[in-house]
C-alpha cells in the first residue's frame, strides 16, 4: 500500500514539475542561449498589414529557432494601449513601441523591467548599438528596452515636378528650399492651392518640431536637463516656418490639408503629386513602391539652415523600442524574443527589407541580407551621420513635444505673436510638468 | 391566570409581534435597497472620498500614490496653461450652446404644435437626429463641414460664399459643435411639445378675449405655463455641458488629421489650438493618457465644486421665472 | 303686421358647399406660409442624413472631391466596411454590454425605486435626495478611483466595468421609476397586502404590470445609452480592440484603417441603422418614454 502511495506521489511530483508552462520559472535559467521552459507568450506591436506580415514571418523564424516557445502576435497597438495595459495588469510579455518617447515613463517606474542582468548573462553589450538608438532606449543609465528598427528623416522630392520647373537637384539649404517651394507651387483659377511646393503647415503629416530642429542645430534641453527651447536656433526655425506659411496663406493651407488624403493611404499628398517636396521618414520608399511605383522621386538629406551648412547630411532619428512589461509571467522566454528581435543581425535585416526601416545594430547595418530599395540609402547615411540627433528622453514621455507643438500651432496661426516669450513660457510649462512627475519622491 | 394578568400579557405579546413585524419590514427595505446601497458605496461614496485623497498625491498606477500636499492644486492654479482654456471652453458651451439648444427645441415644438398636417412626419424628422449615436453624428458633421470637400462649403461656394474653416478653425470649431448639438435636440423638443400641448385651452381663450395677439399669447400664456419644463431642460443641458466629452474628442481627433506613423496616437485633443479642449477632455488627457491621476483627481474636485455651484445657482434663480401650476411640488 | 295665413317659413337645410376656388387657394397658401418655416427647418434637419447617405455611395476619389452626387453608385462600400473592420464583433460587444446592462439595471432599479416610493421608512427622502445629486454629477468626478479599482481587479480591457455598475442601480432610472410608482394608487397595493401578498409579490405582480410603460421607457433609454456610450467603452476597452463597442470602433475607423470618407460614412450609417430601426419599431414607446421623462422630471 505504501509503495503504491509513494509511486503515486512521485508520479504526481513529476507531472507537476513537468508542466512548467505557466509556472513561475523566473529563476530557473542558467546561462546564455538558455534552455527555458516551453511557454506561450504574447507580443504587442503597432505594425498593421502589410508590415505586420513581415513582422510575423520574422517571429516565426524565432519560433523555429526556439522550439517550445509559441508567440502570439497582436498588431495595431500603440503606446496609449500598452501604457494602459501595464497599469491594468493585462500587459503582454513583450511590447513594442513605435517611439522612444515613453522610455522615460517605462524605465524609472519599472513598468518595463531592467534588462541589465539579462544582457550581462547573455553577453549582449550596449556598444552594438549606434549612438542615437543606444541613448533613446535608456533612461538615467538604466536600460529597460532594446532599440528595434529606427526611423530616419529626410527630404523626398518629385523629380518630374522639379524638372518641369527647371530644377535638376534637390535643395541643400533652407533658402533654396523656400525659393524652389514658391516656384513649384501651382494655384487654380480661384486661387486655391493645387500643387504645394513644400507644405510648412505644423503637425501636418510629419511636420513636427522634432524633425525640423536638427536642420537648425536646435536642442531641446540644456546641459542641466532643463527644457531649453528659448534659443536662437528654434526662433529661426519657427520664423522661417511662419514666413512660408504666411506666403501661402494660413487658411489656404488649411483648405488644402482638408482635401489632402490620409498620410498612410494611397491618396497621400506627396504620392499623388500634390506636394512637390516633403519631409518624411524612410518607410515612405516602401509605401511608394507598393502604392505608386510610377512616381519618379528622389531622396536626400533635409536642407539645413543657411548658417549651419556643415550640418548637411544629418537629420533626425528615433525608433521603435521593445521591452518586457513587469507583469509578464514568462520573462525568460520574453527576453529571448527581445534579444532575437533587437540584436540578431539577420532578423533585423529581414525586418528592414520588408518594412524598410533602418536596422539598429552596427552588425545588421553591414549584413549581407540587407537589400535596401533605391532611395533608401539616403536614410542609412542620415542614420549614420555623426550630427544626427534624437529627442531627449524625459519622464513625461511625449508631453514635452506635445506642449511645444501646441504653442507652435498658436504662433504659426498668428494667435500668439510673442515668439521668445512663448518659447520661454513653454520651457517653464515643460519644466513644471517634469517637476510634477518627480513630485513626492524621496531624493 | 386572573383576567388582569391575562390582560397584562397581551400588550407585551402585541408589542413583541409589532417589533417582529418592524424587523421584517426593515429586512424587506434592506433587501430592496441593497443594490443601491452597494452601488452607492462602491461607485459613488468611496470614489468621491478617494478622489479627494488622490488629489493630494502623485499617482500613476505604476507605483503607490506619493503624498504631495497642495502641489497639484498649485500646478492647476499656477502653472498649467491648459486648465483655464478648458474651463473657459466648458463655460462657453454652457453659456451659449445650451441656451441655443433650448431655444431651438422650444421653437420647433411651438411650430409643431401649430401645424395641422403631417405632424407625425415632422416629428420623426426632428427626432431622428437625436437618435444618431454621438460618434456617428460627429463623424457625419466633420465630413459635412470639411472646409475643402464637404457638401456645406461646396454649396456655399456655388452661392458665391467662401465657407469658413469650421472644425479646422479655432473660431468656428465650437460653433460647429454647437450646430451638431442643435441638430440633436429631438429629445428636448418632444418634451416641450408635450408640455405646450398640455397648456390649458382656457388660458388662451381668456387671453384672446383680452385682445392678446399671437406673440403676446406666447409670452404671457405659453412660456410661463411651461416654465418648469424649460427649467428642467436647462438644468439637463447644463449637466450635459459639464460632461461634454464624446463629440469634442471625436471631432478633434478626426478633424485634426490622421495619426502619424511614429507616434500613433499623436495628441490632437483640443484641435485646433485648444479650442475644443473642454474640461472633461483635459481631465481625460491628464488622467488616462498621461496617467497623472493625482492631478486628474484634483481636476475632478474642481469639477465637483463647479457642478454644485452652477446647478445651485440655476435652481435658485429659477424661482424668479418659474411658475408652478397647482400644488404637486 | 300681417294676418295672412302663410305657412311658417322652413329653415333652409344646412348644406356644406365647397368654398370657392379662390378662398380655397388662399387658405392653402396661408397653410403653406404657416408651415414654411417648419418645412425649411425640417429640410435643414434631414439634409445631413441625405449627404451622409450620398457620400456612403461614392467612390473614395469622389468623396474627396466637391462632387455632390455619386456616380457610379458604389453599393459595395457597405460590404467593404465589414471586411475592413470587424463590425460584427463590435456589434456583438455592444449588444452584450447593452443587453446585460439593461437587464441588470431593471432588476436592480425597480426594487430600489419601489422602496423609495411606496415603502415607508425613515431615510427614504434622504436617499432620494442623494440620488438626485448623483444624477447631477458628471461621471468624470468619480472616474479616476473607479478606474483604479477596476485596474486592480485586472478587468480593464473588458466590458465588465461597464456592465457591473448597472447591476447596482442607476440614479436616473431610479428617479424615473420612483416618480412613476408614486402615481400608482395606494389602494391597489393595500388590497394586495390585505390578500397576504409579501412586498416582493406585490412588486412583481401588481406594480410591474401597472408600470409597464415606465419600465419599457427605462429599458429603452438604458439600451440606447449603452449603445451610444463612448466615454466608458473608450476608457475600459480602448486598449483591447477585440472588446471594442461600435462607438469606439467607429471612432477609430478612420485612423486605424486609413480609409476614405466614403467608407467612413458607410460605417456611420451602419452604426446608426439599428437605433433608427428600433425607433420605427417602437415609436410609441419612445415618444411616451421621452414625454414621461419631461413630465415627471
Amino acid at each position: 500500500m505504501r509503495r503504491v502511495l509513494l509511486a503515486f506521489g512521485v508520479l504526481l511530483m513529476l507531472t507537476v514539475t513537468g508542466c512548467g508552462g505557466s509556472s513561475k520559472s523566473a529563476s530557473s535559467t542558467s546561462s546564455s542561449t538558455t534552455k527555458v521552459q516551453p511557454a506561450n507568450i504574447t507580443i504587442w506591436t503597432p505594425f498593421v498589414d502589410p508590415e505586420l506580415i513581415t513582422f510575423k514571418k520574422v517571429v516565426k523564424d524565432f519560433e523555429t529557432k526556439n522550439p517550445g516557445i509559441h508567440v502570439k502576435v497582436i498588431g495595431g497597438t500603440n503606446d496609449d494601449k500598452i501604457v494602459a495595459a501595464i497599469r491594468g495588469g493585462n500587459a503582454p510579455d513583450v511590447a513594442q513601441s513605435f517611439t522612444s518617447d515613453n522610455t522615460g515613463v517605462f524605465c524609472p517606474s519599472g513598468a518595463w523591467i531592467d534588462l541589465g542582468s539579462y544582457m550581462q548573462k547573455d553577453g549582449v553589450k550596449d556598444s552594438i548599438f549606434p549612438a542615437a538608438p543606444r541613448d533613446y532606449s535608456k533612461f538615467e543609465g538604466k536600460r529597460c528596452a532594446l532599440p528595434m528598427l529606427a526611423d530616419a528623416y529626410g527630404l523626398y522630392y518629385n523629380k518630374t515636378l522639379l524638372a518641369k520647373a527647371g530644377y535638376k537637384s534637390p535643395p541643400k539649404t533652407i533658402s533654396e528650399l523656400t525659393a524652389m517651394a514658391k516656384r513649384l507651387t501651382q494655384r487654380d483659377s480661384s486661387g486655391k492651392l493645387k500643387v504645394v511646393g513644400f507644405n510648412p503647415f505644423p503637425s501636418w503629416y510629419e511636420n513636427v518640431p522634432a524633425h525640423f530642429g536638427p536642420s537648425w542645430g536646435a536642442n531641446w534641453v540644456d546641459g542641466g536637463g532643463n527644457s531649453n527651447l528659448n534659443t536662437p536656433a528654434w526662433a529661426d526655425q519657427l520664423r522661417w516656418q511662419k514666413s512660408l506659411i504666411d506666403w501661402y496663406g494660413y487658411d489656404n493651407l488649411v483648405r488644402f490639408n482638408a482635401g489632402a488624403g490620409d498620410e498612410f493611404s494611397a491618396s497621400n499628398a506627396f504620392e499623388t503629386g500634390k506636394v512637390a517636396m516633403h519631409m518624411d521618414g524612410e518607410w515612405r520608399v516602401a509605401f511608394l513602391k507598393r502604392e505608386h511605383p510610377e512616381l519618379k522621386y528622389g531622396t536626400a538629406p533635409f536642407p539645413v539652415a543657411d548658417d549651419k551648412a556643415d550640418l548637411y547630411g544629418a537629420g533626425y532619428t528615433t525608433g521603435s523600442i521593445i521591452g518586457i512589461p513587469k507583469t509578464s509571467k514568462h520573462k525568460d522566454q520574453a527576453w529571448l524574443l527581445v534579444k532575437y528581435l533587437g540584436t540578431n543581425p539577420t532578423a533585423l535585416a529581414e525586418l528592414s527589407n520588408g518594412i524598410q526601416n533602418v536596422p539598429t545594430t552596427s552588425a545588421s547595418l553591414k549584413s549581407p541580407v540587407l537589400k535596401p530599395l533605391p532611395g533608401f540609402q539616403t536614410f542609412l547615411d542620415v542614420f549614420g551621420n555623426k550630427n544626427t540627433t534624437t529627442t531627449p528622453i524625459t519622464r513625461i514621455g511625449a508631453a514635452n513635444q506635445e506642449t511645444f507643438q501646441s504653442f507652435i500651432a498658436k504662433y504659426l496661426s498668428g494667435s500668439k505673436k510673442d515668439l521668445e516669450g512663448g518659447l520661454k513660457n513653454t520651457d517653464e510649462q515643460i519644466d513644471a510638468m517634469e517637476k510634477q512627475a518627480e513630485a513626492g519622491q524621496a531624493p | 391566570m386572573s383576567a388582569a394578568a391575562a390582560e397584562a400579557t397581551r400588550p407585551v405579546d402585541r408589542s413583541r409581534a409589532k417589533s417582529r413585524a418592524a424587523w421584517r419590514r426593515r429586512g424587506i427595505v434592506l433587501a430592496f435597497m441593497s443594490p443601491w446601497l452597494v452601488g452607492f458605496s462602491v461607485f459613488f461614496g468611496y470614489p468621491l472620498v478617494m478622489s479627494a485623497y488622490l488629489s493630494f498625491t502623485h499617482y500613476d498606477l505604476l507605483s503607490p500614490p506619493r503624498w504631495v500636499g497642495l502641489d497639484n492644486y498649485r500646478f492647476m492654479f499656477g502653472t498649467d496653461q491648459q486648465v483655464w482654456p478648458a474651463v473657459k471652453n466648458t463655460l462657453w458651451f454652457i453659456a451659449i450652446a445650451v441656451p441655443l439648444q433650448v431655444l431651438f427645441a422650444l421653437g420647433i415644438a411651438i411650430m409643431l404644435s401649430r401645424a395641422r398636417r403631417g405632424v407625425g412626419v415632422f416629428r420623426t424628422v426632428f427626432y431622428l437626429p437625436a437618435l444618431a449615436p454621438p460618434v456617428a453624428a460627429t463623424l457625419g458633421f466633420v465630413y459635412l463641414l470639411n472646409p475643402a470637400t464637404g457638401p456645406v462649403n461646396t454649396i456655399l461656394g456655388k452661392l458665391g460664399i467662401q465657407g469658413p474653416l469650421w472644425f479646422d478653425s479655432p473660431e468656428w470649431s465650437k460653433p460647429s459643435l454647437t450646430l451638431l448639438a442643435i441638430w440633436g435636440v429631438g429629445n428636448t423638443m418632444i418634451i416641450f411639445l408635450a408640455a405646450v400641448i398640455d397648456v390649458p385651452k382656457h388660458l388662451y381663450e381668456s387671453a384672446e378675449l383680452d385682445g392678446a395677439g399671437i406673440f403676446s399669447r406666447l409670452r404671457f400664456v405659453t412660456l410661463p405655463t411651461i416654465s418648469p419644463v424649460i427649467l428642467f431642460a436647462v438644468v439637463i443641458g447644463v449637466i450635459e455641458g459639464l460632461q461634454y466629452f464624446t463629440q469634442a474628442y471625436v471631432a478633434a481627433n478626426v478633424a485634426g488629421g490622421s495619426a502619424t506613423y511614429s507616434a500613433e496616437q499623436a495628441n490632437k485633443l483640443g484641435y485646433p489650438e485648444d479650442s475644443t479642449l473642454f474640461y472633461p477632455v483635459l481631465l481625460y488627457q491628464q488622467g488616462f493618457r498621461y496617467f497623472n491621476m493625482g492631478y486628474a483627481s484634483a481636476m475632478a474636485m474642481l469639477l465637483l465644486a463647479v457642478s454644485f455651484a452652477v446647478t445651485f445657482l440655476i435652481v435658485r434663480h429659477s424661482r424668479r421665472f418659474v411658475h408652478y401650476q397647482g400644488a404637486a411640488r | 303686421m300681417s294676418t295672412s295665413t302663410q305657412a311658417a317659413p322652413v329653415a333652409a337645410p344646412l348644406v356644406r358647399r365647397r368654398p370657392p376656388a379662390a378662398v380655397r387657394r388662399r387658405r392653402f397658401l396661408i397653410a403653406v406660409a404657416n408651415h414654411s418655416l417648419l418645412i425649411a427647418t425640417a429640410v435643414i434637419f434631414i439634409a445631413p442624413f441625405i449627404f451622409i447617405v450620398l457620400t456612403s455611395l461614392m467612390t473614395s476619389q469622389q468623396a474627396l472631391s466637391p462632387k455632390l452626387w455619386p456616380d457610379p453608385f458604389a453599393w459595395h462600400n457597405f460590404t467593404d466596411v465589414f471586411s475592413k473592420a470587424p463590425m460584427w464583433r463590435y456589434a456583438f460587444n455592444t449588444l452584450l454590454y447593452a443587453g446585460l446592462g439593461t437587464l441588470g439595471l431593471l432588476v436592480s432599479s425597480i426594487p430600489v425605486a419601489y422602496a423609495l416610493a411606496r415603502l415607508r421608512w425613515r431615510g427614504a427622502n434622504v436617499v432620494f435626495l442623494i440620488t438626485l445629486i448623483a444624477m447631477m454629477l458628471p461621471p468624470q468626478v468619480t472616474i479616476v478611483p473607479v478606474y483604479v479599482l477596476w485596474a486592480k481587479l485586472h478587468l480593464v480591457g473588458t466590458i465588465w466595468p461597464l456592465v457591473f455598475p448597472n447591476w447596482l442601480g442607476d440614479a436616473f432610472s431610479i428617479f424615473l421609476l420612483r416618480q412613476f410608482f408614486l402615481t400608482i394608487p395606494e389602494e391597489y397595493l393595500d388590497a394586495a397586502r390585505v390578500d397576504g401578498c409579501g412586498e416582493l409579490r406585490i412588486l412583481t405582480t401588481v406594480v410591474c404590470r401597472l408600470a409597464k410603460p415606465a419600465i419599457a421607457a427605462v429599458a429603452l433609454f438604458s439600451f440606447l445609452f449603452c449603445f451610444n456610450d463612448f466615454f466608458g467603452p473608450l476608457l475600459y476597452t480602448g486598449e483591447n480592440s477585440s472588446h471594442w463597442t461600435l462607438s469606439v470602433g467607429l471612432s477609430q475607423f478612420r485612423s486605424l484603417y486609413q480609409v476614405q470618407w466614403n467608407l467612413t460614412m458607410a460605417a456611420t450609417l451602419i452604426v446608426m441603422a439599428p437605433v433608427i430601426l428600433l425607433f420605427f419599431l417602437a415609436q410609441r414607446a419612445f415618444v411616451e418614454g421621452v414625454t414621461l421623462t419631461g413630465v415627471k422630471g
